[in-house]
């Protein structure tokens, strides 16, 4: 890169903004492409697998309770344990049930919410999943706390943003290029720079939302991983020994069904919309059920006692502290699954728009500086190796 | 990491990616002056745990002291003489014990 | 084009702008060294890999058994200032699943049903809990499974820790006296 000793602001600016990706661009172009993909993955398996729709029987057909559907899934499987039922955000998906086999495998079972019908099981490659971990912590493992490629990935955020920055400083009055054609007919280095200046302020938004929020995970990480937590949730992990109830011919203890469990929570939380139930993972544990509330990007959540039918906690959208609010604002404004298929799709194109960005911003780099810097390299490979403290300047012809 | 798959809308189960030591229970404690003991409870994820049952409980399984944490997640009891342990109690399966010869001498 | 250019003063920032973008093949490496492991793991998690590592088998409490087996075999994990922790998983036999209300593992003989250490969590088939390692355990501790019935019963089992998890009793070993 050419560097005379003076440089005046604006070059400088435009310097680190060129450089802020580059050493590692290929790196920053397969995280937006994943993270593209991420956002619309449910959608994308539930085009390539009937088993994951919620196919109506009938256009009258109602959907069934979360207990109408256990019983249909203990009568077809009785020795399958049930752990857990959600729905996804969508009433096109079918439920997801977790369960667990009798051989002790767990897979994840997609269950038609209208006649509580099995209709296939999560394949060995969960598509969602691997594009999650490939985006969010590069399949790096999980060992002590947080993986280091999430730590690699999150970090990513602060050159993103100074990116945005330095990019709105160098580009003089931008807000008039909301409308600017792009060139055709000048030559590739002016059609990709136009494109990448058109395309970055139509993405202002969008690219700041992705980067504060991707530097969110890297601080969420720290603070994970120093044990510090802002949580204001309640910890109550398990119900007291007294309250369980002893048996004499030593069956289980009965406890409410989820339909009661759900009752009693809206009758405790009035409005709060369930779309998920967690059933007691021992007999010591609560039915945990939630669901969003007004605020979509954010779960409410109560767990019923179900020997005492009491809510023994709850967390509602009221029980949050103001930096809860945002802090837990900002995972679902990253991934963009807080308003259904519109704003996933706006979030995906938004990504393929940054994904291009991060692509156009190369080609330009490339055909700008690249090839004079190879072909400095060049001269400096065939020149006798300089001292640490000769500097020799060439100049090219 | 039994966590996090959040993608199927379930905000408070752990990723099988993330991780997965997030909600073990803890207790220490020390010894401070005037011959007592301070113990402190909490969660490995950093939450305190108000409110929860702590006992100094004897070898022969005496209670010698049954207490509930305070507000600031602590407890300060005189040290009973001879062995005892201190049980953090928040259920079945969430206890974590604290015998006496942990817990060092002024 | 014309450009003024001063070459690189020294050989590490020659080093440095010929190969920083083979950076990128290496940031590229990762996940595609990792994917085994990601394909490994997730199968694990699923449970088509079996209950876990090292399992021990039937092993009798009372009028119950169940099977035994540490998540991984390796070394406690951390847990910031709540100690080491060892993952386990276990299994019921069939026919205990109705009967049996929990389960406990603890290492060392439990002085009470209180005091019988971590619970088990998930379906009887396979259930998981996370075992407290104290730093300071013996190599030729005893791992002690605590079963609690609905009628109030309890009934314990004991087997070596250095047979349910070898990995951890090399730590263990490795530690010495450390506190």
């Amino acid at each position: 890169m050419a560097k005379s000793p003076k440089k005046s602001k604006s070059k400088l600016w435009f310097l680190v903004h060129s450089w802020l990706a580059l050493p590692i661009w290929f790196f920053v172009l397969i995280v937006c492409f994943t993270g593209m993909l991420a956002v619309v993955s449910q959608e994308i398996v539930w085009l390539a697998n009937p088993d994951v729709r919620a196919s109506k029987p009938a256009d009258s057909a109602e959907r069934l309770s979360f207990q109408q559907v256990l019983d249909a899934l203990n009568k077809a499987e009785p020795d399958m344990s049930v752990r857990s039922l959600s729905q996804p955000d969508g009433a096109h998906f079918a439920l997801n049930a977790r369960v667990t086999l009798a051989d002790g495998t767990t897979p994840t079972l997609y269950v038609n919410p209208y006649t509580g019908a099995i209709q296939g099981k999560m394949p060995d490659f969960n598509f969602e999943a691997f594009t999650r971990a490939l985006h969010g912590w590069w399949l790096v493992p999980f060992t002590n706390g947080y993986s280091w490629g999430w730590y690699l990935v999150s970090l990513l955020g602060l050159p993103m943003l100074a990116s945005l920055v330095t990019g709105l400083v160098v580009y003089k009055k931008f807000w008039k290029g909301f409308f600017k054609p792009v060139r055709t007919g000048h030559g590739s280095r002016i059609f990709w720079g136009d494109l990448h200046r058109l395309a970055g302020v139509w993405s202002i938004w969008f690219i700041a939302v992705i980067s504060i929020t991707g530097i969110w995970f890297l601080i969420q990480a720290i603070l994970g991983d120093n044990h510090i937590t802002i949580s204001s949730e309640p910890v109550v992990p398990v119900i007291a020994r007294e309250q369980v109830p002893q048996t004499n011919d030593g069956s289980p203890a009965p406890r409410i069904d989820l339909d009661e469990a759900a009752r009693i929570a809206g009758l405790a939380i009035p409005g709060l919309d369930i779309s998920f139930v967690s059933l007691p993972a021992t007999a010591y544990s609560h039915i945990d059920l939630g669901g969003r509330g007004w605020y979509p990007l954010m779960f409410q959540s109560a767990a019923v006692n179900p020997y005492t039918r009491v809510v023994d906690s709850q967390f509602l959208l009221g029980d949050r502290s103001a930096l809860e609010f945002v802090t837990e604002s900002m995972r679902p404004l990253h991934t963009g699954d807080f308003g259904g298929l519109a704003i996933k799709l706006v979030w995906f194109f938004f990504g393929l728009v940054l994904t291009l960005m991060v692509l156009s911003g190369l080609l330009i780099w490339t055909k700008r500086t690249a090839q004079a810097t190879a072909a400095a390299l060049k001269r400096s490979e065939r020149a006798p190796r300089a001292r640490a403290s000769d500097i020799t300047a060439e100049i090219q012809p | 990491m039994k966590h996090l798959i959040r993608r199927l809308a379930l905000p408070l189960l752990v990723l099988a990616a993330g991780p997965a030591l997030a909600h073990n229970p803890m207790c220490e404690c020390e010894a401070v002056d005037a011959g007592q003991v301070k113990c402190t409870g909490g969660f490995s994820d950093g939450s305190g745990a108000p409110g929860v049952t702590l006992d100094v409980i004897g070898y022969d399984e005496q209670v010698l002291v049954g207490g509930k944490l305070g507000e600031d997640s602590t407890l300060t009891f005189k040290r009973p003489d001879g062995e005892f342990y201190v049980l953090f109690d928040a259920g079945p399966g969430h206890v974590v014990e604290v015998d006496y010869a942990d817990i060092a001498q002024p | 084009m014309s450009q003024a250019r001063a070459l690189p003063a020294t050989p590490l920032k020659q080093f440095w702008l010929k190969w920083r973008f083979h950076l990128n093949i290496l940031l590229i490496l990762i996940p595609l060294g990792f994917m085994p492991k990601y394909f490994a793991d997730a199968r694990m998690f699923r449970g088509d890999a079996g209950l876990g590592v090292n399992q021990i088998s039937d092993i009798q409490v009372g009028p119950y058994s169940l099977d035994l087996a540490e998540l991984r075999d390796e070394a406690p994990r951390a847990d910031g200032p709540a100690g080491h922790f060892k993952a386990f998983n276990a299994a019921l036999c069939k026919a205990c699943t109705n009967e049996v209300k929990a389960v406990y593992l603890r290492i060392g003989k439990p002085r009470s049903l209180r005091a019988a250490g971590t619970i088990f969590f998930g379906a009887p088939y396979r259930m998981g809990t996370n075992l407290p390692v104290p730093p300071r355990t013996r190599p030729d501790a005893q791992v002690w499974v605590t079963i609690e019935g609905w009628d109030g019963s309890m009934h314990q089992a004991s087997v070596p820790l250095a047979k349910a998890s070898p990995a951890t009793v090399a730590w263990l070993e490795k530690q010495g006296g450390k506190p």
